[in-house]
Protein backbone atom coordinates (compact mmCIF):
# COMPACT_ATOMS: atom_id res chain seq x y z
CA UNK A 1 0.00 0.00 0.00
CA UNK A 2 1.41 3.31 -1.10
CA UNK A 3 2.39 5.49 2.19
CA UNK A 4 3.13 8.40 -0.22
CA UNK A 5 0.94 9.45 -2.85
CA UNK A 6 1.96 12.63 -5.32
CA UNK A 7 -0.27 13.46 -7.67
CA UNK A 8 -0.06 16.29 -11.26
CA UNK A 9 2.38 18.51 -8.53
CA UNK A 10 2.90 21.91 -9.85
CA UNK A 11 5.53 24.92 -9.12
CA UNK A 12 6.24 28.15 -10.32
CA UNK A 13 9.13 30.73 -8.90
CA UNK A 14 7.45 33.08 -10.87
CA UNK A 15 8.11 32.58 -14.77
CA UNK A 16 9.66 29.30 -14.01
CA UNK A 17 7.97 26.32 -14.21
CA UNK A 18 10.09 24.22 -11.57
CA UNK A 19 7.99 21.07 -11.35
CA UNK A 20 5.56 19.85 -14.09
CA UNK A 21 2.79 17.51 -13.13
CA UNK A 22 4.96 15.44 -10.93
CA UNK A 23 3.25 11.84 -9.78
CA UNK A 24 4.95 9.06 -8.35
CA UNK A 25 4.12 6.52 -5.68
CA UNK A 26 6.43 5.54 -2.64
CA UNK A 27 5.24 2.53 -0.98
CA UNK A 28 5.85 1.44 2.86
CA UNK A 29 9.68 0.33 2.68
CA UNK A 30 10.57 1.87 -0.23
CA UNK A 31 13.95 3.53 -0.64
CA UNK A 32 13.36 5.77 -3.30
CA UNK A 33 16.67 7.70 -4.58
CA UNK A 34 15.64 10.69 -6.76
CA UNK A 35 18.27 11.48 -9.37
CA UNK A 36 19.01 14.18 -12.28
CA UNK A 37 20.86 17.44 -12.91
CA UNK A 38 21.19 20.45 -11.15
CA UNK A 39 17.50 22.44 -11.57
CA UNK A 40 15.85 19.57 -11.93
CA UNK A 41 13.71 20.52 -9.38
CA UNK A 42 14.54 17.44 -7.24
CA UNK A 43 14.81 19.19 -4.27
CA UNK A 44 11.69 21.94 -4.63
CA UNK A 45 9.67 18.33 -5.58
CA UNK A 46 11.41 17.18 -2.22
CA UNK A 47 10.71 20.50 -0.14
CA UNK A 48 7.24 20.79 -0.84
CA UNK A 49 6.01 17.37 0.74
CA UNK A 50 7.18 18.65 4.27
CA UNK A 51 5.37 22.30 3.26
CA UNK A 52 8.95 23.90 3.23
CA UNK A 53 7.59 24.95 -0.23
CA UNK A 54 3.94 26.10 -1.04
CA UNK A 55 2.89 24.26 -4.09
CA UNK A 56 0.45 25.61 -7.07
CA UNK A 57 -1.57 22.66 -7.83
CA UNK A 58 -1.76 18.84 -7.33
CA UNK A 59 -2.20 16.59 -4.46
CA UNK A 60 0.16 14.79 -1.99
CA UNK A 61 -1.22 12.24 0.63
CA UNK A 62 0.92 10.44 3.44
CA UNK A 63 -1.22 7.26 4.96
CA UNK A 64 -4.27 8.56 2.94
CA UNK A 65 -4.54 11.67 4.61
CA UNK A 66 -3.87 14.95 2.07
CA UNK A 67 -1.67 17.58 3.42
CA UNK A 68 -2.84 19.32 0.34
CA UNK A 69 -5.66 18.02 -2.25
CA UNK A 70 -5.66 19.48 -5.84
CA UNK A 71 -3.96 22.63 -4.79
CA UNK A 72 -5.85 23.28 -1.69
CA UNK A 73 -3.93 22.86 1.89
CA UNK A 74 -5.44 20.95 4.80
CA UNK A 75 -6.23 23.17 7.84
CA UNK A 76 -2.91 24.47 9.73
CA UNK A 77 -3.45 21.48 12.38
CA UNK A 78 -4.24 18.76 10.42
CA UNK A 79 -1.02 19.71 7.91
CA UNK A 80 1.32 19.54 11.38
CA UNK A 81 0.21 16.32 12.33
CA UNK A 82 0.58 14.53 8.70
CA UNK A 83 3.81 16.23 8.30
CA UNK A 84 4.88 15.24 11.66
CA UNK A 85 5.34 11.54 9.79
CA UNK A 86 7.97 13.11 7.74
CA UNK A 87 11.34 13.44 8.97
CA UNK A 88 14.05 15.62 6.88
CA UNK A 89 17.67 15.37 6.46
CA UNK A 90 19.35 18.46 4.97
CA UNK A 91 22.33 19.15 2.82
CA UNK A 92 23.62 21.71 5.18
CA UNK A 93 22.74 20.06 8.35
CA UNK A 94 21.04 22.48 9.84
CA UNK A 95 21.96 21.47 13.08
CA UNK A 96 21.29 24.62 15.93
CA UNK A 97 24.83 25.61 16.66
CA UNK A 98 23.97 27.10 19.96
CA UNK A 99 22.72 23.48 21.22
CA UNK A 100 24.88 20.58 21.84
CA UNK A 101 24.21 17.20 20.58
CA UNK A 102 21.90 15.89 22.82
CA UNK A 103 20.07 19.48 23.13
CA UNK A 104 19.66 19.17 19.60
CA UNK A 105 17.74 16.04 19.42
CA UNK A 106 15.59 16.83 22.38
CA UNK A 107 14.33 20.13 21.67
CA UNK A 108 11.44 19.75 19.76
CA UNK A 109 9.99 16.55 21.29
CA UNK A 110 10.50 18.49 24.80
CA UNK A 111 8.93 21.85 23.62
CA UNK A 112 6.08 19.60 22.10
CA UNK A 113 5.64 17.90 25.25
CA UNK A 114 5.46 14.00 23.67
CA UNK A 115 6.54 12.43 26.67
CA UNK A 116 9.10 13.26 29.53
CA UNK A 117 12.77 14.64 29.78
CA UNK A 118 14.34 11.61 30.92
CA UNK A 119 12.13 9.61 27.93
CA UNK A 120 13.47 11.69 25.77
CA UNK A 121 17.01 11.75 27.00
CA UNK A 122 17.49 8.04 26.55
CA UNK A 123 15.90 8.61 23.07
CA UNK A 124 18.51 10.97 22.31
CA UNK A 125 21.17 8.78 23.61
CA UNK A 126 20.10 5.49 21.94
CA UNK A 127 20.25 6.82 18.55
CA UNK A 128 23.54 8.49 19.22
CA UNK A 129 24.46 5.35 19.81
CA UNK A 130 22.50 4.35 16.80
CA UNK A 131 24.65 6.91 14.27
CA UNK A 132 27.72 5.68 16.49
CA UNK A 133 28.24 9.43 18.12
CA UNK A 134 27.89 8.76 21.75
CA UNK A 135 30.95 10.20 22.66
CA UNK A 136 29.53 13.33 21.49
CA UNK A 137 26.36 14.23 23.66
CA UNK A 138 27.50 16.90 25.37
CA UNK A 139 29.97 18.86 21.93
CA UNK A 140 28.22 21.62 20.23
CA UNK A 141 28.53 20.70 16.76
CA UNK A 142 30.94 23.19 15.98
CA UNK A 143 33.10 20.59 17.15
CA UNK A 144 32.02 18.01 14.84
CA UNK A 145 33.24 16.75 11.50
CA UNK A 146 30.74 17.54 8.17
CA UNK A 147 29.34 13.46 8.38
CA UNK A 148 29.03 13.51 11.80
CA UNK A 149 26.94 16.23 12.14
CA UNK A 150 25.37 15.21 9.24
CA UNK A 151 24.73 11.65 11.43
CA UNK A 152 23.44 13.85 14.29
CA UNK A 153 20.77 15.38 11.78
CA UNK A 154 19.89 11.92 11.06
CA UNK A 155 19.50 11.15 14.62
CA UNK A 156 17.79 14.58 15.36
CA UNK A 157 15.27 13.37 12.68
CA UNK A 158 14.59 10.30 13.70
CA UNK A 159 13.51 11.48 17.18
CA UNK A 160 10.05 11.65 16.02
CA UNK A 161 9.66 8.19 14.83
CA UNK A 162 8.92 9.51 11.00
CA UNK A 163 7.17 6.89 9.12
CA UNK A 164 9.36 8.64 5.56
CA UNK A 165 13.07 10.11 6.15
CA UNK A 166 13.65 12.99 3.82
CA UNK A 167 16.87 12.79 2.97
CA UNK A 168 17.98 16.55 0.35
CA UNK A 169 21.13 15.45 -0.53
CA UNK A 170 22.74 14.42 2.28
CA UNK A 171 26.21 13.83 1.54
CA UNK A 172 26.74 16.64 -1.33
CA UNK A 173 28.25 19.77 1.39
CA UNK A 174 30.25 16.78 2.20
CA UNK A 175 34.33 15.53 1.71
CA UNK A 176 34.64 12.91 -0.27
CA UNK A 177 36.12 10.87 2.36
CA UNK A 178 33.24 11.96 5.16
CA UNK A 179 30.72 10.40 2.93
CA UNK A 180 30.83 6.83 3.43
CA UNK A 181 29.85 7.39 7.48
CA UNK A 182 26.64 8.69 6.37
CA UNK A 183 25.79 6.55 3.78
CA UNK A 184 26.48 3.36 5.86
CA UNK A 185 23.54 5.09 8.64
CA UNK A 186 21.37 5.37 5.80
CA UNK A 187 22.09 1.89 4.25
CA UNK A 188 21.44 0.63 8.34
CA UNK A 189 18.39 2.65 8.55
CA UNK A 190 17.48 0.72 5.08
CA UNK A 191 18.13 -2.44 6.28
CA UNK A 192 15.83 -1.85 9.36
CA UNK A 193 13.17 -1.11 6.81
CA UNK A 194 12.94 2.24 6.92
CA UNK A 195 11.41 4.18 4.22
CA UNK A 196 13.33 6.77 2.51
CA UNK A 197 13.38 9.49 -0.24
CA UNK A 198 16.57 10.17 -1.20
CA UNK A 199 17.94 13.59 -3.59
CA UNK A 200 21.37 12.25 -4.39
CA UNK A 201 24.16 12.43 -6.51
CA UNK A 202 25.81 9.50 -5.32
CA UNK A 203 24.78 7.10 -7.97
CA UNK A 204 26.53 3.79 -6.13
CA UNK A 205 23.94 4.35 -3.13
CA UNK A 206 21.05 4.46 -4.91
CA UNK A 207 21.84 1.04 -7.23
CA UNK A 208 23.22 -0.75 -3.60
CA UNK A 209 20.70 0.49 -1.45
CA UNK A 210 17.06 1.85 -3.09
CA UNK A 211 15.21 -0.21 -4.63
CA UNK A 212 13.47 2.45 -6.77
CA UNK A 213 15.09 5.10 -8.78
CA UNK A 214 13.22 8.04 -10.39
CA UNK A 215 15.19 10.41 -12.84
CA UNK A 216 13.93 14.33 -13.13
CA UNK A 217 15.13 16.71 -15.45
CA UNK A 218 13.49 20.05 -16.17
CA UNK A 219 10.49 19.92 -13.41
CA UNK A 220 9.25 16.28 -14.55
CA UNK A 221 10.08 13.03 -14.11
CA UNK A 222 11.59 11.55 -17.61
CA UNK A 223 11.70 7.69 -16.13
CA UNK A 224 11.43 5.40 -13.05
CA UNK A 225 12.33 2.58 -11.82
CA UNK A 226 14.34 -0.25 -10.52
CA UNK A 227 17.80 1.49 -9.65
CA UNK A 228 19.85 -0.85 -11.60
CA UNK A 229 17.50 -1.09 -14.74
CA UNK A 230 17.45 2.54 -14.81
CA UNK A 231 21.40 3.27 -14.20
CA UNK A 232 22.27 0.65 -16.35
CA UNK A 233 19.93 0.49 -19.11
CA UNK A 234 17.88 3.89 -19.43
CA UNK A 235 15.11 3.50 -22.01
CA UNK A 236 15.17 7.43 -22.56
CA UNK A 237 18.00 10.17 -24.34
CA UNK A 238 18.11 12.59 -21.92
CA UNK A 239 18.24 10.10 -19.10
CA UNK A 240 21.04 8.69 -20.71
CA UNK A 241 23.21 11.89 -21.82
CA UNK A 242 23.03 12.55 -17.82
CA UNK A 243 24.38 9.39 -16.85
CA UNK A 244 26.67 9.30 -19.10
CA UNK A 245 27.75 13.06 -17.97
CA UNK A 246 27.89 11.61 -14.24
CA UNK A 247 29.63 9.03 -15.32
CA UNK A 248 32.37 10.11 -16.81
CA UNK A 249 32.76 12.80 -14.39
CA UNK B 1 47.26 70.59 44.12
CA UNK B 2 46.93 68.44 47.41
CA UNK B 3 44.91 64.93 48.35
CA UNK B 4 42.60 67.59 50.06
CA UNK B 5 41.88 68.68 46.77
CA UNK B 6 41.28 66.05 45.02
CA UNK B 7 39.12 64.61 47.64
CA UNK B 8 37.17 67.65 47.97
CA UNK B 9 36.31 67.51 44.38
CA UNK B 10 36.07 63.92 43.93
CA UNK B 11 32.91 63.73 46.01
CA UNK B 12 30.38 66.07 44.15
CA UNK B 13 31.64 64.44 41.01
CA UNK B 14 31.26 60.24 41.90
CA UNK B 15 27.68 62.10 43.05
CA UNK B 16 27.33 62.98 39.22
CA UNK B 17 29.07 59.95 38.65
CA UNK B 18 25.72 58.14 39.93
CA UNK B 19 23.49 60.05 37.44
CA UNK B 20 25.36 59.12 34.55
CA UNK B 21 25.49 55.19 36.09
CA UNK B 22 21.61 55.35 36.62
CA UNK B 23 20.66 56.51 33.19
CA UNK B 24 23.05 54.55 31.64
CA UNK B 25 21.57 51.37 33.20
CA UNK B 26 17.48 52.78 33.11
CA UNK B 27 18.18 53.72 28.60
CA UNK B 28 20.20 49.71 28.33
CA UNK B 29 17.36 47.97 30.10
CA UNK B 30 14.73 49.27 28.43
CA UNK B 31 16.00 50.04 25.12
CA UNK B 32 17.12 47.20 24.38
CA UNK B 33 13.90 44.94 24.62
CA UNK B 34 12.25 47.49 23.50
CA UNK B 35 14.53 47.39 20.57
CA UNK B 36 14.04 43.97 19.82
CA UNK B 37 10.43 44.68 19.47
CA UNK B 38 11.08 47.06 16.94
CA UNK B 39 13.19 44.84 14.82
CA UNK B 40 10.18 42.15 15.12
CA UNK B 41 7.62 44.81 14.00
CA UNK B 42 10.05 45.77 10.92
CA UNK B 43 10.45 42.41 9.80
CA UNK B 44 5.96 41.97 9.99
CA UNK B 45 4.18 40.42 7.95
CA UNK B 46 1.75 43.36 8.64
CA UNK B 47 2.71 45.85 6.55
CA UNK B 48 1.42 49.39 8.10
CA UNK B 49 3.35 48.11 11.53
CA UNK B 50 6.56 47.71 9.07
CA UNK B 51 6.53 50.76 7.71
CA UNK B 52 6.02 52.98 10.63
CA UNK B 53 8.45 50.97 12.46
CA UNK B 54 11.04 52.03 9.97
CA UNK B 55 9.83 55.25 9.94
CA UNK B 56 10.30 55.50 13.34
CA UNK B 57 14.02 54.22 12.72
CA UNK B 58 14.14 56.51 10.48
CA UNK B 59 13.41 59.70 12.57
CA UNK B 60 15.40 58.81 15.69
CA UNK B 61 18.47 57.95 13.85
CA UNK B 62 18.33 60.71 11.21
CA UNK B 63 18.12 63.47 13.77
CA UNK B 64 20.59 64.41 16.59
CA UNK B 65 20.02 62.94 20.02
CA UNK B 66 20.93 66.24 21.38
CA UNK B 67 17.81 67.81 19.45
CA UNK B 68 15.88 65.32 20.62
CA UNK B 69 16.62 65.64 24.17
CA UNK B 70 15.91 69.31 24.30
CA UNK B 71 12.93 68.74 22.10
CA UNK B 72 11.47 66.40 25.01
CA UNK B 73 12.42 68.47 27.70
CA UNK B 74 12.09 71.87 26.93
CA UNK B 75 10.21 71.49 23.63
CA UNK B 76 7.48 69.56 24.77
CA UNK B 77 6.11 71.57 27.11
CA UNK B 78 5.63 74.39 24.82
CA UNK B 79 2.79 72.44 22.73
CA UNK B 80 -0.42 74.53 23.08
CA UNK B 81 -3.27 72.85 25.42
CA UNK B 82 -1.24 69.93 26.11
CA UNK B 83 2.13 70.54 27.23
CA UNK B 84 1.33 71.80 30.49
CA UNK B 85 0.58 67.78 31.02
CA UNK B 86 4.53 67.17 29.48
CA UNK B 87 6.44 68.84 31.74
CA UNK B 88 8.00 65.91 33.45
CA UNK B 89 11.47 65.65 35.91
CA UNK B 90 14.41 66.70 33.58
CA UNK B 91 15.85 63.37 33.98
CA UNK B 92 13.30 61.40 33.78
CA UNK B 93 12.10 62.87 30.27
CA UNK B 94 16.03 62.81 29.39
CA UNK B 95 15.72 59.21 30.46
CA UNK B 96 12.57 58.64 27.78
CA UNK B 97 14.64 60.38 25.01
CA UNK B 98 17.63 57.85 25.44
CA UNK B 99 15.45 55.30 25.53
CA UNK B 100 13.75 55.98 22.26
CA UNK B 101 16.97 56.93 20.29
CA UNK B 102 18.80 53.88 21.58
CA UNK B 103 15.87 51.79 21.08
CA UNK B 104 15.87 52.52 17.26
CA UNK B 105 20.13 51.70 17.09
CA UNK B 106 19.44 48.59 19.28
CA UNK B 107 16.54 47.46 16.96
CA UNK B 108 19.22 47.94 13.37
CA UNK B 109 21.42 45.97 15.38
CA UNK B 110 19.37 42.89 15.75
CA UNK B 111 17.92 42.78 12.66
CA UNK B 112 21.44 42.46 11.13
CA UNK B 113 21.93 39.87 14.02
CA UNK B 114 18.54 38.21 12.35
CA UNK B 115 19.57 38.61 8.59
CA UNK B 116 23.30 36.89 9.48
CA UNK B 117 21.29 33.68 10.71
CA UNK B 118 20.82 30.94 7.80
CA UNK B 119 17.47 30.14 6.95
CA UNK B 120 17.96 26.68 7.03
CA UNK B 121 17.39 27.08 10.94
CA UNK B 122 14.33 28.14 10.21
CA UNK B 123 13.51 25.18 7.99
CA UNK B 124 15.06 22.77 10.40
CA UNK B 125 12.75 24.45 13.07
CA UNK B 126 9.74 24.22 11.02
CA UNK B 127 10.04 20.55 10.11
CA UNK B 128 11.09 19.05 13.53
CA UNK B 129 7.61 21.15 14.27
CA UNK B 130 8.02 24.07 16.32
CA UNK B 131 5.78 26.87 15.78
CA UNK B 132 6.56 30.58 14.95
CA UNK B 133 7.45 31.54 18.87
CA UNK B 134 9.42 28.63 19.95
CA UNK B 135 11.33 28.84 16.86
CA UNK B 136 12.02 32.22 17.56
CA UNK B 137 12.39 31.96 21.75
CA UNK B 138 14.79 28.61 21.55
CA UNK B 139 16.06 28.81 18.22
CA UNK B 140 16.72 32.30 16.38
CA UNK B 141 16.85 34.61 19.59
CA UNK B 142 19.64 32.63 21.37
CA UNK B 143 21.63 32.70 17.81
CA UNK B 144 20.81 36.67 17.39
CA UNK B 145 22.40 37.54 20.83
CA UNK B 146 25.71 36.10 20.35
CA UNK B 147 25.88 37.39 16.86
CA UNK B 148 24.73 40.91 17.73
CA UNK B 149 26.70 40.72 20.94
CA UNK B 150 29.76 42.63 19.51
CA UNK B 151 27.80 45.58 18.32
CA UNK B 152 25.68 45.78 21.01
CA UNK B 153 28.72 46.07 23.28
CA UNK B 154 30.12 48.98 21.26
CA UNK B 155 26.61 50.55 21.01
CA UNK B 156 26.69 50.04 25.28
CA UNK B 157 30.07 52.26 25.73
CA UNK B 158 29.04 54.50 23.03
CA UNK B 159 25.36 54.81 25.54
CA UNK B 160 27.83 56.02 28.41
CA UNK B 161 29.81 58.58 26.69
CA UNK B 162 26.22 59.95 25.62
CA UNK B 163 25.13 60.70 28.86
CA UNK B 164 27.36 63.47 28.73
CA UNK B 165 24.39 64.97 27.01
CA UNK B 166 22.65 65.23 30.34
CA UNK B 167 24.49 68.58 30.86
CA UNK B 168 22.93 70.18 28.01
CA UNK B 169 19.35 69.67 29.46
CA UNK B 170 20.76 71.13 33.14
CA UNK B 171 20.37 67.47 34.96
CA UNK B 172 23.57 67.11 36.84
CA UNK B 173 26.00 64.34 35.97
CA UNK B 174 29.62 63.85 35.98
CA UNK B 175 30.41 65.98 33.47
CA UNK B 176 27.99 69.34 34.81
CA UNK B 177 30.32 68.70 38.14
CA UNK B 178 33.36 68.59 36.20
CA UNK B 179 33.15 71.98 34.61
CA UNK B 180 31.61 73.62 37.58
CA UNK B 181 34.79 72.79 39.40
CA UNK B 182 36.58 73.86 36.42
CA UNK B 183 35.36 76.85 36.31
CA UNK B 184 35.25 77.61 40.15
CA UNK B 185 38.98 76.51 40.56
CA UNK B 186 40.18 77.50 37.27
CA UNK B 187 42.72 74.26 36.70
CA UNK B 188 42.30 71.25 34.63
CA UNK B 189 42.24 68.28 37.01
CA UNK B 190 38.52 68.35 37.11
CA UNK B 191 38.50 67.10 33.09
CA UNK B 192 40.88 64.85 34.08
CA UNK B 193 39.06 63.29 36.82
CA UNK B 194 35.36 63.08 34.60
CA UNK B 195 37.75 60.99 31.94
CA UNK B 196 39.26 58.51 34.20
CA UNK B 197 36.03 57.95 35.61
CA UNK B 198 34.46 57.14 32.40
CA UNK B 199 37.36 55.31 31.17
CA UNK B 200 36.58 52.92 34.53
CA UNK B 201 33.08 52.94 33.27
CA UNK B 202 33.39 51.78 30.09
CA UNK B 203 36.09 49.25 31.03
CA UNK B 204 33.99 47.70 33.54
CA UNK B 205 31.72 47.45 30.67
CA UNK B 206 34.36 46.14 28.08
CA UNK B 207 34.90 43.37 30.66
CA UNK B 208 31.88 42.65 31.09
CA UNK B 209 30.78 42.26 27.61
CA UNK B 210 34.06 39.93 26.99
CA UNK B 211 33.10 37.70 29.43
CA UNK B 212 29.49 37.28 28.48
CA UNK B 213 30.81 36.75 24.40
CA UNK B 214 32.56 33.75 25.83
CA UNK B 215 30.06 32.60 27.54
CA UNK B 216 28.01 32.14 24.27
CA UNK B 217 30.32 31.09 22.31
CA UNK B 218 28.82 28.37 20.32
CA UNK B 219 31.98 28.36 17.13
Amino acid sequence: MAILEVSNLKKSFGQLEVLKQISFEVNKNDVVAIIGPSGSGKSTMLRSLVHLEEIDGGSIAVDGEFIVNDGVYSKPQQLKKIASKMGMVFQHFNLFPHLSVLENLVLAPKLLKQGSTTEHRERGLELLAKVGLSDKADVLPAKLSGGQKQRVAIARALMRNPEILLFDEPTSALDPELTGEVLQVMKDLAKESMTMIVVTHEMEFARDVANKAIFMDNGEIIESGSPSELLTNPKRDRTKAFLHRTVRN
Amino acid sequence: MTIDYLLSILKPMLEGAQATVLLFLIAIIVSIPLGFLLTLAVRSAIKPLAWLANAYIYLMRGTPLLLQLLFIVFGLPLIPVIGEYLVLDRFVAASIGFILNYAAYFAEIFRGGLLAIDKGQYEASKVLGLNRWQTTTRVILPQMIRIALPAVANESVTLVKDTALLYAVAVPELLHFAQTAVNRDFTIIPFLIAGVIYLLITLCLTLFFKWFERRLRFD
